[in-house]
């Protein structure tokens, strides 16, 4: 008989013997059904979670960013000499940074803010004003919505003109008819001529706007608050912003430009770096955490079930080893016997399994619907809840089928 | 022409040392083609061990056992399963049926391990019934059946390929007189047609149907009567 052929007979034999054993069958495949659900749901679970905070990433305007920052002001105490003497943070340190690693960096940006009061024929308010340089607008991840954005010439000159978020567009000119209006930023007048579109980011169903904060922002170009408003001499800035797309290049980067800018300022570690990726790598591996749990959960529930296979099988073993001793003495031979309960114990896992499959898309639906984040599946999530449970159905099938394979046909029969 | 059973000296012994029990202290014994035995005796005194060792489903401790012309001892699990399937059939007192599987499969089975094919298994199987006189039972489960229409099922199972030997342990044991007879008609009938039978009984009436009566007492032949 051709071996394909066999293997078919035994197929259809322990789908036989499965239908025979119908309530035996049922149990030993209910446990490989929540194993694979379990981890199935796992899987998709922190897959979704995943999936909503790279998308919050790219609305934030990408991840792909090291930050410079002058270090907080001394509060207690006096600043000694050599602190007063500091440089700070310059418009020098980008430009030089810059220069480090040119066809790396796709992108620098600086920010010098001020904090002042903002009025309008409508509001008057004491606001903080962003002043704004280099390619801020599309690394932050802002868009402009009417008008347009600041012009080199502006930026270079540091033109009295403000783009406004929709909060402060609405704020001060809640007719919506911000466009080409005045504002004054302290003394001066600055002209709207553009307005941010708004900025919204839910991370579950029926939260606030995370972003909403984002949409206050009251942009005017870095050199006008430098040189009108809130500068100094040394022209420095709170926070310079390079743009690397290359995240292996980042560590590196950041190293030389830790060197370089201590190197500027006389050997103070008067700012600090700050690799967003990093930050975020780091809060992603405490996700991973949770994926662990996860993944830990639906293989105890797998183990679990195979142990729950097990027992049934030894509950049943009495009856099987009749069976057992039976088929024996009619020509069936130890490895029949193997193969006989590894087939069934493999199909009731496939079985199971498939079934398990659409209990952990229910589950993982239901998860995702109560925390509020869209659900999100990866085939490779089915494909690898699938391949443990057989992995578990296969390896829990062994002991059993092992023991009943080494049974004699003679103690078989007698066993009572 | 080869005896189907000729055994020398078998000796079966359970357990070891203090607790051995000596079931079978050397059997010779030898059955030709076509016989129809008897195998009488006492309670304990050896049979079921006997047609155990005859029908390959256990080894003789000591002693040389060959099957219609095959050598028994030294052979691996796998042969011996073989040997069962091909050239035993067994018929046992509590029928030993597969109490899920239907009558027709549970005649088949033997068929399925010697790889014959499903269409020709069925034919085979329902044709067998028919034989034995139980054709309409064939989807039925065995415990819908009486206690004679088990061992009707047995015995067609028995018989399902060909086998060159038939064992049959106090097949009526468990019967009624009437049933047992008809089961006994059955064998008879078996045995016209030209198969050996080994019956064990403790029934001096129905050991009377055979050709030949073999006595065992303690694990020895006592007396050996009949056509030889
Ligand atoms: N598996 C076994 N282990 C130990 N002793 C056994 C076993 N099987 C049978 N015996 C003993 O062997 C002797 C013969 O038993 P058996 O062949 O069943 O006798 P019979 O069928 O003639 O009644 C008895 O004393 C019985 O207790
Ligand atoms: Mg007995």
């Amino acid at each position: 008989m051709a071996s394909t052929g066999a293997f078919r007979e035994r197929l259809i034999g322990a789908w036989e013997e499965i239908r025979e054993n119908l309530g035996r069958s049922v149990l030993q495949a209910l446990g490989v059904l929540l194993g694979v659900a379990a981890v199935l749901g796992g899987f998709s679970i922190s897959d979704s979670q995943r999936k909503r905070s790279a998308e919050m990433f790219v609305k934030m305007g990408g991840l792909d960013k090291l930050n410079v920052q002058p270090k907080a002001a001394i509060k207690d105490g006096r600043p000694t000499a050599l602190q007063q003497a500091n440089l700070g943070l310059r418009d020098a340190d980008a430009i030089s940074g810059e220069a480090l690693q040119a066809d790396a960096i796709q992108g620098v940006s600086r920010q010098k803010n001020t904090r002042s009061r903002v009025v309008s024929a409508y509001a008057d308010q004491d606001r903080q004003v962003r002043g704004i340089g280099g390619d801020y607008i599309p690394t932050n991840g802002y868009g402009v919505a009417q008008g347009r954005g600041f012009s080199n010439t502006e930026m270079e000159t540091g033109a009295p003109v403000v783009i406004l978020g929709t909060e402060a567009a609405n704020t001060f000119f809640p007719k919506g008819d911000a466009l080409g209006q005045s504002l004054r930023i302290g003394d001066i007048p600055v002209t709207v001529i553009g307005t941010f579109q708004e900025r919204v980011f839910r991370f579950r169903e029926g939260q606030g706007n995370q972003f909403w904060w984002r949409n206050r922002i009251i942009a005017v170009p870095a050199n006008l608050v430098q040189r009108r408003m809130n500068g100094d001499a040394y022209r420095r800035v709170d926070q310079v912003t390079f743009r690397i797309p290359d995240l292996n290049a980042m560590s590196g980067f950041a190293q030389q430009l830790k060197n370089l800018v201590k190197a500027n300022h006389r050997l103070q570690d008067d700012f600090r770096l700050d690799d967003v990726a990093a930050r975020v790598r780091r809060r992603q591996s405490q996700g991973d955490v949770y994926d662990i749990i996860f993944m830990l959960s639906g293989v105890l529930a797998l183990v679990g079930g195979g142990i729950v296979n097990v027992n049934i099988q030894m509950a049943s073993l009495k009856e099987r080893v009749r069976e057992v001793g039976v088929k024996m003495a009619i020509g069936a031979s130890g490895r029949e016997i193997f193969k006989g309960f590894m087939t069934e114990a493999l199909l009731l896992t496939a079985l199971g399994g498939f079934a398990g499959l659409f209990l952990g898309v229910g589950f993982s639906w239901i998860i995702t619907k109560s925390i509020g984040i869209p659900l999100y599946m990866t085939p490779a999530s089915f494909v690898w809840a699938y391949c443990m449970a057989a992995a578990f159905g296969f390896l829990f099938a062994l002991y059993p089928a092992w023991k009943a394979s080494r049974l004699s046909p003679m103690e078989a029969l007698r066993y009572e | 022409m080869t005896p189907i059973i000729q055994t020398e000296a078998l000796t079966k012994v359970y357990g070891a040392n203090g607790a051995a029990v000596h079931a079978l202290r050397g059997i010779d014994l030898t059955v030709e083609k076509g016989e129809f035995v008897a195998l009488i005796g006492p309670s304990g005194s050896g049979k079921s061990t006997l047609m155990a060792i005859l029908g390959c489903l256990d080894l003789p401790t000591v002693g040389t056992y060959t099957l219609d012309g095959r050598q028994v001892q030294g052979l691996s699990g796998g042969e011996l399963a073989r040997i069962r399937n091909e050239k035993v059939g067994f018929v046992f007192q509590s029928y030993n049926l597969l109490p899920r599987a239907s009558i027709v499969r549970n005649v088949e089975l033997p068929m399925l391990y010697a790889g014959v094919g499903r269409k020709e298994r069925r034919e085979r199987a329902l044709a067998l019934l028919e034989k034995v006189g139980i054709a309409d039972k064939a989807d039925k489960l065995p415990a819908t059946l009486s206690g004679g229409q088990k061992q009707r099922v047995a015995v067609a199972r028995a018989l399902a390929n060909n086998p060159a030997l038939l064992l049959a342990d106090e097949p009526t044991g468990a019967l009624d007189s009437k049933t047992g007879a008809e089961v006994l008609d059955l064998f008879r009938e078996l045995h016209q047609q030209g198969n050996t039978l080994l019956l064990v009984t403790h029934d001096p009436s129905i050991a009377a149907l055979a050709q030949r009566r073999v006595e065992i007492r303690d694990g020895l032949i006592a007396v050996a009567e009949g056509v030889a």
